[in-house]
């Protein structure tokens, strides 16, 4: 079965070092997970993460450094209220709140990232796909592969 | 799709003779020098058939109507800038959203048919539905303005709940739709219209699947745009809308409903598409009237005049948009009322947002929304 399609935000810091190191170390995840890279999570509003689920994704996640050691000092404040809004939202329409993850990483910790990843695209694949397009059969819009360029011409 | 040629035609906007009473009464205009609505005519008429340019200056219109009120044509600016946008948007233009786009991808999502919606949860056990009766109480975004606007320190559920009391008291029969959507309003304002027509087709189904006749609502928006809007797109559809005020007001006037009292100086802000939009100016203020001890104070713009809330389809808010909330409150504020009652949720999120924006310049006064005012004076 093809998994559940994830974006996952990480920060340019303690984030992106996890994802940096399970690379280094050779582990895997499924290729349905996306990356996009922010300099802060704090720059991840609401609107970025109900954008991602508007163009298709099944599942969220928000990966940065653990509290007290941000960047920039002030992520937890602002990603925790969006986290809050957003799931909130997620179920309202009728999505559900565990949709949307975040998860606070030590510094360069491949192992953890994958773990924890894996684990959230398997308690998607029990979701998936959306309430919302599950009748419909297909997705509303397909993420962008980034292989689309190769086969393209 | 869309001929908007045809719709500037109906718009009446080839009426227009240059006198710019438009421009002078604009909000918008007195403190956006680039933006005025006699040139945006006359540049969007004197364009060549083969010119696809656009005019970036469009998007600052905030619908009010203000425009229409006083020109000597009642040319329909907002209804050509409605078609100026859908031009806009189809050539590609991308709107600027505020609050991160989150409103707008909610709008999206609505419109998805098969959409289960859990969205009734904070409905109080003490408020009686009458499933088998053909009248619905269209409740509107509220749950999602709540956990959007969690922290301006606002409830718009809260004036549903106190809505939804008023109706019970008065004896009205109403039901509620668990899967009920967004009306589209702000889509349609924005020009996303195949947005818009999504969210409605799918509203219109739910409405067909549970047989509503009537439909009774809080917001102005949700009130104009089933009413007016959904007929315009997509034919009539034979459903009777009415805006709480218009159920309370001949309600309070025979006197089946008793309000009680409260001993507060008010003030009265006419949402733009509940004035001058739909024409109801008096249904509310006699409603206010019929509470025992409420002083009720106009403010220097009010009725046909009043000044709108400085925001509209959660898109293009900026400094502008400040200033014309700083002079509303001021006009509030100069009336010497403690609170300011207006009959619309995003009114009420405008004005909140503004003052909690950390400006001193702009006047701390209470607002809070018409319905929870009246249950106030019942409690």
């Amino acid at each position: 079965m093809e998994s559940a399609d994830v974006v996952v935000f990480t920060c340019n810091w303690d984030g992106l070092s996890c994802v940096e190191a399970a690379a280094q170390g050779r582990l895997c995840y499924p290729t349905s997970v996306r990356i996009v890279r922010v300099s802060c999570l704090s720059r991840v509003h609401l609107g970025l993460v109900l954008r991602a689920f508007e163009l298709g994704a099944d599942g969220v996640m928000l990966t940065g450094c653990e509290p007290g050691e941000c960047h920039y000092d002030i992520d937890p404040k602002y990603i925790d209220q969006e986290y809050e809004k957003a799931r909130a939202l997620l179920r309202l329409m009728g999505l559900g709140a565990e949709r949307l993850a975040l998860a606070r990483l030590r510094r360069g910790d491949g192992a953890e990232f994958t773990e924890q990843v894996n684990r959230f695209v398997s308690q998607l694949s029990h979701l998936w796909p959306p309430a919302a397009v599950a009748a419909v059969g297909e997705k509303q819009a397909k993420l962008p592969s980034p292989w689309d360029f190769r086969t393209e011409g | 799709m869309f001929d908007v040629d045809r719709e500037i035609q109906d718009a009446r906007v080839r009426l227009c003779l240059d006198c710019g009473k438009c421009t002078v009464v604009c909000p918008v205009a007195q403190y956006d020098p680039d933006f005025n609505p006699r040139l945006i005519a006359q540049r969007r008429l004197g364009r060549r058939k083969n010119n696809s340019s656009q005019d970036a200056t469009i998007w600052s219109c905030l619908s009010c109507h203000l425009c229409v009120e006083r020109c000597n044509y009642r040319v329909a600016f907002p209804e050509f800038i409605s078609a100026l946008r859908w031009e806009a948007r189809s050539a590609g233009y991308e709107v600027k959203c505020s609050h991160g786009g989150a409103l707008q991808a909610l709008m999206h999502m609505m419109a998805r048919k098969e959409l289960r919606q859990d969205r009734l949860g904070w409905l109080p056990q003490e408020i009686s539905l009458s499933s088998d009766c053909d009248t619905l109480f269209f409740v509107g975004c509220a749950p999602y303005f709540d956990a959007i606007f969690s922290n301006l320190g606002l409830s718009s559920l809260e004036s549903v709940k106190a809505a939804l009391k008023l109706l019970n008291r008065a004896q009205v029969p109403f039901k509620l739709l668990d899967n009920e959507r967004c009306c589209g309003r702000d889509l349609l304002l924005q020009g996303d219209r195949d947005g818009f027509l999504g969210v409605a087709r799918a509203n219109m189904e739910e409405f067909a699947r549970h047989n509503v006749r009537k439909i009774i609502t809080s917001c102005p928006e949700c009130y104009y745009t089933l009413k007016v809007d959904w007929p315009k797109f997509l034919g009539d559809m034979g459903i009777q809308v009415w805006h709480l005020m218009e159920v309370m007001a001949p309600l309070v006037q025979k006197g089946s409903l008793k309000l009680g009292k409260l001993g507060n100086r008010i003030t009265y802000h006419d949402p733009c598409t509940l004035g001058r939009c739909s024409g109801l100016y008096d249904e509310p203020r006699n409603v206010l009237r019929a509470v025992g001890g409420l002083e009720l104070a106009e403010m220097e713009q009010s009725r046909e005049k009043s000044l709108c809330c400085g925001a509209s389809p959660w898109s293009h808010c900026g400094a502008v948009n400040r200033r014309v909330q700083e002079r509303l409150l001021a006009q509030a504020k100069a009336t010497g009322a403690e609170l300011l009652v207006t009959a619309c949720p995003k009114c009420q999120i405008h004005l909140k947002c503004a003052q909690k924006a950390g400006d001193a310049k702009i006047p701390q006064l209470d607002i809070k929304d018409m319905a929870t005012v009246l249950v106030q004076s019942l409690d």
